[in-house]
C-alpha cells in the first residue's frame, strides 16, 4: 500500500484536520511534560477504577465527540444552505453525514448518559462503587479507543460513507471498496463490547448493592431508568455484535451474508441493524426520562407523581422496544401483514410514553416551581419532545410512511426526539449534578442565556425540515437545484445551526468561567434536592459515604432534612476499596492496535493483537487483587476537612 | 454420607439428556410429518436445556437472586425468540 | 467485607455472589447472541446458491460423536463442582481434566468436519447458507476454545492454591459457562443438523 492511499489526500479541509491533530497532540505532550503531569495523569485518571472519575472521563469524551459530530452537522448545513453549493463534494458529504450519525448516537449520546450513570447511580443507591470497578474501567477504555479508532478514519484510510445505518449492498466491498466501512464495523464492535459490559455491571450494581432498606420501589427514578436501560443494553447489544461480525466477515473474509449473489440477502443487514437499532433509541431516551423525573420533582418541590406508573411504563417500553424494529423499513417490500403488525406495536409504544408525559405534568401541578437552568431544559423538553413523538406516530402508519420515508420529515422527527429527549437531558443533568462532582454550580445567568440560544436555535434548525420533507426533499442528498424551491427553508435551517453552534460555545465558556469564578458550595446540597446523592459532601470523597446510609423511604434525603428519618446512624468502620490498575488502559490500547490492523487486513499485526488480548485475560485471571482498606482515623480526617473544620 | 457423595441429580440429568438426544434422532425416519418432527425437536431440546439449567447449573440455588435469574432467562428467551421469529417473519414468511 | 458462612465457598463474599449474578446476566446476553446467529442461519439455510445444500454435506456420525463428547463433558464439569463442594481437591482436578479433554476431542472433530467441508468445496465464501453455518458453528467452537484456555488457567490455580474464595468462585462460574455451551450445542444439534437432514 502506498502512503497516498493510506492517508486521505487532496482536500484542504483534511490537511487542516491533520495539521490540527498533530498540533493538538504535540501541545498535549509538551504541556504534560512541562507541567510534570504525566504521573498525575497516569495515577489519578488513566488507572482509576473510581466510578466518579470514570464518569467524568466519559462526559469529557462525550463533549469532545459532541463537537466533532457538531462540526459535521455544521458542514452539512453549510453545504445545504444554498442550492448548488460547492462547499463539499458528494463523497465528502456522504462521509460527513455518516460520521455525524454514528458519532452523535454511539460516541456522544450513549457515553454522555453512561457518564452520568457512572457518577450518579452508586451515590443514589448508597453504594461505595459499582459492582465491578475494574470492569467499569475496561468498559470506558474500550469505548474510548473504539471512538478514537473511528475518528482517525477521517485522515487515515477514509471515513465510512454509507450512512450511519451502513445498508447493504452499498456497504459491501463492491460499492464501498475503501477501508471506511471496515472502520465502522470494527470501531463499533470494540465500543459495543464496552457498552455491553457496562450494562451487566450496572444491573448487578443496582440489584445487589443498594443501601439497606432501599427496596426496588424506593429507588430514585433515575436509578430505575438506568436499570431498565441496562436490561435493554444487555439484550440488544449482542445483536449488534453479531451484525457487525457478519459485516466484517463479508468484507474481510468474503462471506456471503449480505451479498447480491450466492443466496445472500442484503436486507437481512437492515433487519439485524434495527433489531438492535430500535432498542438503542430507548437506551438513549430512558435515562433521559429518569434525569427529567429527578429534576422536575426537585424543582417543583414535590415528590414524583405516579411513581409506580412511571416504573410500569418503563418496563412496558423495554419489552415493546424489541417489537417494533421493522418500522424502519416499511418500504422494503414485505407484505401488508408485517407492516400492519409493526404499525400497531409502534403506535402502542406511544401509550407508556404518554403516561410519562402526564406524570411530569402532574408533578408540576401545584408545585413551587423554581426556574433553574436544568429545570428550564426539562420544561422545554415536554412540548418539543411531544412534537417529536406525535410526528413519530405519523411515521408509524405504514401506508402514510411511503410518503415520509427517507425524507427530511424523518430527519426532523428524530432530531425532535433525540435533541430534546437526550441532548437537553444530558445538559440538564450536567448542570444539575455538576456541583456534586466539583463543589460549585455552573453560572445560572449564563446557563439560562445558553438555554434560550439552544432551545430557539434548535427549533429554527429543525422545524423547517418537516416542511422540506413534506415538499419532497429527501435526506442525504448533497445538493439540490434552485427550481426545487428548497432554498429558503434550507437557509433558515442553516442559520439555526449556526445558532446551535453559538449555544454550545456558550456552554463551554460557562464551564470555563465557573471553574475560575463561581462561588464554592459548602452544603453538598445546593438545589435543596431529594435523593441520596445529595446526602454526601461535594466534591465526593473517594468512599462516597463515610457511613452506609439506612433508607426508609423514597426521597429519603428530603425526609431526613424534614426530620422524619435518620440516614446515618452507624459507627464509622474501615472501608474496603478496590485498587487502581493500568490493565484496562493497556487492554484498550491493544484493542486499538488490533482494530487498526483488522481495518487494513494486516494479518500478522492482527494476530499479535489478538494474542495480546488473550495475554491480558490470562494476567487478570492469575492476579490476586485484594484492594485496600481506609482506616477509621483517615475517614475522620477526610470528613472533618470536607466539613470545613480545621484538622 | 453415600447419599451426599453420590451426585444423583447429575447422573439422572446425564442419562436423561443422552436418552433425549437419541429420541430426537427419530426425526430422521422419513415417514413422519414435518410438524410432528419439528415438535419432537422443540420439545426434546427444551427439556434438555431445562435439565442443564435446573439439574446442572442450579439456577434455583441462591435464595436472594433466584427471581432475578429467572427474570434474566425469561427476558433473554423473549428477546431471542422475538429476534428469531421476527426475522423469519420479516425476511421470509411476510415477504411479498 | 461481609462473609456469609452458610453459603457454599464460591458464594461466600459479597463480591463473589455479585460475580455469579453478573455471569448469569452475561449468559442472558449470550442467549441473545446465539439467538441472533440462529435467526441468521434459519433465514439463510435454504439459500445455497450454486453450492451444496445442507442435506448434501451433513453427516450424522461425527455429529453424534460431538454430541456425546459435549454432553459427557457437561456431566463431568458438574461432577467437578460437586466434588469441589465436598472439598475434594484431587477428584475436582481429575473431573476438570476429563472435561477439558472431552472438550478438546469435540473441537478436534469439529475442525476435522470443517476440513472435510472445505475439501468438498463448501467454504465460507461459497454461499449464504455456508457462511451462516460456518459462523454459527465457529462462534460456538470459539467459545469452546476459549473455555479450554480458561479451564486450564483455573486448574493451575486450584492446584496451586487449593479451594479458596477466588478459585472456588472461578471454577463455579466456569461450570456455568460450560453447561451453557452444551445447551447451545443441543440447539445446533437439533435445529442445524437434524432439521437439515429431516
Amino acid at each position: 500500500m502506498k502512503w497516498d492511499e493510506f492517508f486521505v489526500t487532496g482536500e484542504p479541509m483534511i490537511y487542516g484536520a491533520m495539521a490540527s491533530i498533530v498540533l493538538v497532540s504535540v501541545a498535549i505532550v509538551v504541556g504534560l511534560t512541562y507541567f510534570k503531569k504525566w504521573g498525575y495523569l497516569w495515577r489519578e485518571w488513566l488507572t482509576t477504577v473510581d466510578h466518579k472519575r470514570i464518569g467524568i472521563m466519559y462526559i469529557i469524551a462525550a463533549l469532545l465527540m459532541l463537537f466533532r459530530g457538531g462540526m459535521d452537522g455544521l458542514l452539512m448545513r453549510g453545504q445545504l444552505a444554498r442550492p448548488e453549493n460547492g462547499l463539499l463534494d458528494a463523497q465528502h458529504y456522504n462521509e460527513i453525514f455518516t460520521t455525524h450519525g454514528v458519532i452523535m448516537i454511539l460516541f456522544m449520546a450513549m457515553p454522555f448518559i453512561i457518564g452520568l450513570m457512572n457518577v450518579v447511580v452508586p451515590l443514589q443507591i448508597g453504594a461505595r462503587d459499582v459492582a465491578f470497578p475494574r470492569l467499569n474501567a475496561v468498559s470506558f477504555w474500550l469505548f474510548f479507543f473504539g471512538a478514537m479508532l473511528f475518528n482517525i478514519s477521517f485522515v487515515i484510510g477514509g471515513s465510512p460513507d454509507a450512512g450511519w445505518t451502513a445498508y447493504f449492498p452499498l456497504a459491501s466491498n463492491e460499492f464501498s471498496p475503501t477501508v471506511g466501512i471496515n472502520y465502522y464495523a470494527i470501531a463499533l464492535q470494540i465500543a459495543g463490547i464496552g457498552t455491553l459490559m457496562t450494562g451487566i455491571n450496572f444491573i448487578v450494581t443496582i440489584i445487589k448493592m443498594r443501601a439497606p432498606g432501599m427496596s426496588l420501589m424506593k429507588m430514585p427514578m433515575f436509578t430505575w431508568s438506568v436499570l431498565i436501560t441496562c436490561v435493554i443494553i444487555t439484550f440488544a447489544f449482542p445483536v449488534l455484535t453479531i451484525a457487525l461480525a457478519l459485516m466484517t466477515v463479508d468484507r474481510l473474509f468474503g462471506g456471503q451474508f449480505f451479498t447480491m449473489a450466492n443466496g445472500g440477502m442484503d436486507m437481512l443487514w437492515a433487519n439485524l441493524f434495527w433489531v438492535w437499532g430500535h432498542p438503542e433509541v430507548y437506551i438513549v431516551i430512558l435515562p433521559a426520562f429518569g434525569i427529567y423525573s429527578e429534576i422536575i420533582s426537585t424543582f417543583s418541590k414535590k415528590n414524583l407523581y405516579g411513581y409506580t406508573s412511571m416504573v410500569v411504563s418503563m418496563v412496558a417500553i423495554s419489552a415493546l422496544s424489541f417489537l417494533v424494529w421493522a418500522h424502519h423499513f416499511y418500504t422494503m417490500g414485505h407484505g401488508a401483514m408485517v407492516n400492519g403488525i409493526f404499525s400497531i406495536t409502534t403506535m402502542a409504544i406511544a401509550v407508556p410514553t404518554g403516561v410519562k408525559i402526564f406524570n411530569w405534568l402532574f408533578t408540576l401541578r401545584k408545585g413551587k416551581i423554581q426556574f433553574t437552568t436544568p429545570m428550564m431544559y426539562s420544561l422545554a423538553f415536554i412540548p418539543i419532545f411531544t412534537v417529536g413523538g406525535v410526528t413519530g406516530v405519523m411515521l408509524a402508519m405504514a401506508s402514510a410512511d411511503y410518503q415520509y420515508h427517507n425524507t427530511m420529515f424523518l430527519v426532523a422527527h428524530f432530531h425532535y426526539v433525540l435533541i430534546p429527549g437526550t441532548v437537553f437531558a444530558v445538559i440538564a443533568g450536567m448542570y444539575y449534578w455538576f456541583p456534586k462532582l466539583f463543589g460549585f454550580r455552573l453560572n445560572e445567568r449564563q446557563g439560562k442565556l445558553t438555554f434560550w440560544v439552544i432551545a430557539i436555535s434548535f427549533n429554527v434548525t429543525f422545524l423547517p425540515l418537516f416542511f422540506l420533507g413534506l415538499k419532497g426533499m429527501t435526506r442525504r442528498m448533497y445538493t439540490y437545484s434552485a427550481e426545487t424551491g428548497f432554498g429558503p427553508l434550507n437557509l433558515i435551517a442553516s442559520i439555526g445551526a449556526v445558532g446551535l453552534a453559538i449555544g454550545f460555545g456558550l456552554l463551554v465558556y460557562n464551564i470555563y468561567w465557573s471553574f475560575r469564578y463561581a462561588p464554592r458550595d459548602t452544603t453538598g446540597d445546593p438545589w435543596d434536592a431529594r435523593t441520596l446523592e445529595w446526602a454526601t459532601h461535594s466534591p465526593i470523597p473517594d468512599y462516597n459515604f463515610a457511613i452506609t446510609p439506612k433508607v426508609q423511604s423514597l426521597d429519603c434525603f428530603w425526609n431526613m432534612k424534614k426530620g422524619k428519618e435518620k440516614l446515618f446512624e452507624d459507627e464509622l468502620e474501615e472501608i474496603h476499596m478496590p485498587s487502581n490498575s493500568g490493565q484496562p488502559f493497556i487492554l484498550g490500547v491493544i484493542f486499538f492496535f488490533l482494530g487498526f490492523a483488522l481495518v487494513f487486513s494486516w494479518w500478522v499485526p492482527a494476530i499479535i493483537g489478538g494474542l495480546g488480548v488473550l495475554v491480558m485475560l490470562g494476567i487478570r485471571t492469575f492476579e490476586r487483587d485484594h484492594g485496600y482498606h481506609i482506616p477509621v482515623s483517615e475517614i475522620k480526617k477526610t470528613e472533618q476537612r470536607l466539613r470545613g473544620e480545621t484538622v | 454420607m453415600m447419599k451426599q457423595l453420590f451426585p444423583i441429580k447429575h447422573v439422572m440429568g446425564y442419562l436423561l439428556s443422552l436418552v433425549l438426544s437419541a429420541v430426537a434422532l427419530v426425526v430422521l425416519i422419513p415417514d413422519l410429518s414435518y410438524n410432528v418432527k419439528l415438535t419432537i425437536l422443540l420439545v426434546s431440546a427444551a427439556i434438555q436445556a431445562s435439565i442443564q439449567l435446573f439439574l446442572f447449573m442450579h439456577i434455583q440455588e441462591e435464595k436472594g437472586t433466584k427471581s432475578t435469574l429467572y427474570i434474566n432467562i425469561i427476558y433473554a428467551l423473549f428477546v431471542g425468540l422475538v429476534t428469531i421469529f421476527g426475522t423469519l417473519l420479516t425476511m421470509i414468511w411476510g415477504y411479498m | 467485607m461481609k462473609v456469609n458462612h452458610t453459603l457454599p465457598l464460591e458464594y461466600r463474599t459479597e463480591e463473589n455472589s455479585n460475580k455469579i449474578l453478573g455471569f448469569w446476566i452475561f449468559l442472558g446476553a449470550e442467549i441473545a447472541l446465539f439467538a441472533t446467529l440462529f435467526a441468521v442461519y434459519l433465514t439463510l439455510w435454504q439459500r445455497a446458491g450454486n453450492g451444496p445444500t445442507a442435506a448434501e454435506i451433513f453427516e450424522m456420525k461425527p455429529v453424534l460423536a460431538e454430541t456425546f463428547l459435549l454432553l459427557t463433558s457437561s456431566f463431568t464439569i458438574g461432577l467437578a463442582v460437586h466434588s469441589m463442594r465436598l472439598g475434594l481437591k484431587k477428584p475436582t482436578l481429575v473431573f476438570y481434566l476429563i472435561t477439558l479433554l472431552l472438550g478438546a476431542g469435540f473441537l478436534g472433530i469439529e475442525i476435522f468436519e470443517f476440513y472435510t467441508y472445505v475439501h468438498e468445496g463448501a467454504t465460507l465464501q461459497t454461499s449464504a447458507f455456508l457462511s451462516s453455518l460456518f459462523i454459527l458453528l465457529g462462534t460456538h467452537g470459539a467459545h469452546v476454545t476459549l473455555g479450554l484456555l480458561w479451564g486450564i488457567a483455573i486448574m493451575i490455580q486450584i492446584k496451586r492454591e487449593g479451594f479458596n474464595e477466588y478459585t472456588a468462585n472461578k471454577s463455579f462460574i466456569f461450570s456455568l459457562y460450560w453447561h451453557f455451551l452444551d445447551v447451545v450445542w443441543i440447539f445446533i444439534f437439533s435445529f442445524v443438523y437434524l432439521k437439515g437432514l429431516m
